[in-house]
């Protein structure tokens, strides 16, 4: 069994003496246990938010969109912001699963889950705001290519909103799809253990037979990396698409081509900083505190700090550019001197604040492993993303090239309540989630517990030259003599060849070694320079050992060697009788000898 | 329940379904947004105008803008006065006289066919196949028709005849008049 290698240097993941049966027992706890008060207690305040926000949908779509703050000038402002930032929180989940999978990183398993889970509930949020700020919703369906009795007539493809249609409606499907197959052998998983029959019954229908054979797993994996492949390209079209929305318009201050990547940094900001939120919750009431660890945290708090850097550096170019291009008119967008001195002044010192400067605390490491103040930058950087949409839309649109159209934009109740009502929707969501999904995928987990739990790297570190088994050992195999030591399958490492093999000379064998060599001629140190006999094929270092102990050292001595060499060595050595002469040693020494 | 039941039942659904469309009755509708008219359409309902439609008539005595009274009465004195009217209609080139000519043509064979026939002779389809009586011809000696009297009879209608001010405009009632009066000479020639 060879050894697995881990360096050192990396954290563990897993912290705790956790087994395999340990996995399933905490992440299954939440589903086959009861709800306790806490959970009640925000469920019912996120109902509530959840009604409210209902009502204010019912209301608007009942009554018009004039009962939001819209006017003439402004006619988008809270809606689209809301749905910016919710799909922009949306972004981190499949991220975490998919970018983070190609990449290879081993933290994302902890927190793949509940990402996705989030990346699925907020876009659903986000979802609802294209069909509700329609001032017909009922005809939503138009935006759809469907052959109809209007003589066929069709969307006109080159509107970004109608790209939103596709960008939207295919992430959620592939986010949604991706999701479910990771959580196939979870839900196997759940059924497994369940006692309850309805339970069994529910998850037994979920999990569609999973059964996790080699083939089912093999098959898998080529899904989800396939899946992975496919949502990351998504991951950021969709986010550009949302950024057409304005980049492609002739607004000044949204008329930018720094907006798509500018926008996709910026949802994985924000997502980030939701999927912290969550988790920091979440560890604690769910007990996941051994999965979801501080380097969870700081890893996160890292993609944060880059992001956010990201964002800055765009911040930045916006206003120089602003600046730079000499418009009059681009001195009133949402990153200009105008914006931060005009009667829109505290949504640009909030922004900059929180998505400029507070994120730069995480630069410091006692902060960003610090749970607490992570999660009031988190919270900060939700509410700094917020405002970063609302600048981008509202700023822009209050002070556009007209002076007699400007307008300043003031929301109404039904404003607010929708938004909350999206927040409680949300919450609803994921609070059901927490407690019928494994919200951790515990066959990932699995995979990483021997390279990167706790228990195992100090007993690695303790042990630095002891093989870990990554299959449990099977004590029936311990049975016969051959599996003494333990190991479950023999070995047939190289050391151990050379171990078994020992000193070939005596004195009896002498005049035989002697008779050799005079016939394949000796090696001199002094002028002749040793060959790497291993390039022969049928030499290995074991046998490479073994001719040098007899003075054998050159492909010219071993070319010389005929069958009747061949019978003295097998003698002298004792092992693979006939190999030399079957490989043809003297033939191949030949053609080495010219090279 | 095999497929067979299942598609039944699914087709059923479906033939309900249909069976709610009503020939006799306006189909069903998804929200009808502006279909209903919010403004009055001429010839709708109105319950808060008089005899209850939107079409209502002008004040007596009022001129339209591009429209003359016909300054005779509808007397026998009237239709007198008004043999010695003539056409106004001032045709000064060929084309324009076809054209009115065409134009008298079609009109005429619209309105005034069906009864005075195709050639004016009071041979028209409603006295072929006898359901009205006494269409005079044009070419009758005792009466002596002139443009301004067949203008006066479209005008105001005579005996049997109703008025025809309804259906033309002055301009048409007169290029009709023109036109009856060269169905006249080809049946006199």
């Amino acid at each position: 069994m060879s050894s697995h290698y881990e360096a050192p240097i990396r954290e563990p993941l897993i912290i705790g003496e956790k087994s395999y049966h340990d996995i399933s027992v905490d992440v299954g706890a939440p589903i086959l246990g009861r709800a306790n008060r806490s959970w009640y207690i925000a469920f019912s305040i996120a109902l509530v938010a959840f009604l409210w926000g209902i009502g204010c949908i019912i209301y608007t779509v009942s009554t018009g969109i004039g009962v939001w703050g819209l006017n003439k000038t402004i006619g988008w402002a809270w809606d689209i912001t809301n749905f910016v930032w919710w799909v922009g929180i949306g972004h981190a989940g499949t991220l975490i699963s998919a970018i983070l999978l190609l990449f290879r990183q081993k933290w994302r398993m902890a927190i793949n889950r509940s990402a996705e889970a989030m990346t699925i509930f907020a876009v659903i949020q986000a979802g609802l705001f294209p069909i509700i700020h329609m001032g017909r919703p009922w005809l939503a369906y138009w935006v759809l290519p469907i052959p109809n009795q209007f003589g066929s007539l069709w969307v006109n493809f080159n509107s970004p909103l109608l790209w939103d249609v596709f960008a939207i409606s295919t992430y959620l499907s592939i986010s949604l799809v991706f999701w479910y197959t990771g959580l196939l052998p979870d839900f196997a998983m759940i059924r497994d253990r369940t006692t309850k029959p309805f339970q069994k019954k529910i998850y037994s229908l979920l999990s569609f037979g999973w059964s996790g054979r080699v083939k089912d797993w093999q098959r898998f994996e080529e899904v989800s990396l396939v899946l992975a492949g496919l949502a990351t390209p998504l991951v950021l079209s969709v986010h550009t698409i949302v950024s057409f929305d304005f980049a492609t318009s002739v607004v000044p201050g949204w008329h930018s081509t720094i907006f798509p990547p500018y926008f996709v940094a910026g949802a994985i900001f924000s997502g980030f900083a939701m999927v912290q939120t969550l988790l920091i919750i979440m560890r604690k009431v769910s007990n996941l505190e051994n999965y979801i660890t501080i380097q969870h945290i700081e890893l996160m708090n890292k993609v944060i700090l880059l992001t956010g850097g990201i964002v800055t550096v765009a911040y930045l170019t916006e206003y120089f550019i602003g600046w730079y291009s000499g418009q009059s008119y681009e001195n009133y967008t949402y990153l200009s001197f105008g914006a931060a001195t005009g009667p829109y002044w505290w949504a640009f010192v909030m922004l900059i604040t929180c998505n400029l400067i507070v994120p730069l605390s995480l630069w410091v490491k006692k902060l960003r492993r610090n749970i607490m103040w992570t999660f009031m930058v988190a919270l900060i950087i939700n509410i700094g993303m917020w405002f970063e949409r609302f600048n981008i839309i509202v700023i822009d649109l209050t002070k556009d090239r007209l002076t007699s159209s400007w307008a300043m934009f003031q929301p109404t109740f039904v404003d607010i309540g929708t938004f909350i009502g999206t927040i409680g929707f949300f919450f609803v969501l994921f609070l059901l989630y927490a407690r019928t999904f494994p919200v951790i995928a515990q066959a990932e987990v699995k995979t990483i517990l021997k390279s990167s739990g706790e228990m195992y790297k100090k007993r690695r570190a303790e042990h630095p030259n002891e093989p870990i088994s990554h299959v449990d050992l099977d004590p029936t195999a311990e049975e016969p003599a051959s599996n003494i030591q333990g190991s479950y399958f023999t070995s047939t490492d190289k050391k151990e060849e050379i171990t078994t093999t020992d000193t070939i000379k005596d004195a009896s064998k002498d005049d035989k070694i002697n008779s050799l060599l005079s016939n394949v001629g000796t090696f001199d140190p002094k002028s002749q320079e040793a060959d790497n006999l291993k390039k022969i094929n049928g030499i290995g270092p074991v046998m490479e050992r073994k001719l040098h102990e007899l003075g054998i050292y050159t492909f010219e001595q071993v070319s010389k060697m005929t069958n009747l060499e061949y019978d003295m060595l097998d003698t002298i050595t004792g092992e693979f009788p006939g190999r030399a002469k079957r490989d043809d040693w003297a033939g191949q020494a030949k053609v080495l000898k010219k090279n | 329940m095999n497929a067979i039941q299942k598609i039944g039942i699914l087709f059923g659904l479906l033939l309900l379904i249909a069976s709610c469309a009503d020939k006799g009755n306006r189909n069903y509708q998804y929200m009808p947004n502006m279909y209903v008219p919010v403004g009055y359409e001429a010839y709708g309902e109105a319950d808060i105008l008089p005899r209850g439609q939107e079409a209502q008539l002008p004040a007596p005595n009022t001129i339209m803008r591009g429209w003359m009274p016909y300054e005779f009465e509808n007397t026998p004195e009237g239709k007198e006065l008004a043999k010695a009217n003539t056409s106004p209609l001032v045709a000064t080139d060929s084309v324009q006289i076809a054209e009115n000519h065409a134009n008298g043509s079609q009109l005429y064979t619209i309105y005034c066919a069906i009864c005075h026939g195709d050639k004016g002779d009071g041979q028209g389809y409603l006295v072929q196949r006898e359901k009205i009586l006494g269409v005079p011809s044009y070419a009758d000696p005792a009466r002596n028709i002139t443009e301004g009297d067949v203008f006066h009879t479209i005008q105001y209608g005579l005996n049997a005849m109703g008025s025809y001010a309804a259906q033309l405009d002055t301009k048409e009632m007169w290029q009709v008049s023109e036109y009856v009066m060269t169905l006249k000479q080809d049946l006199t020639k």
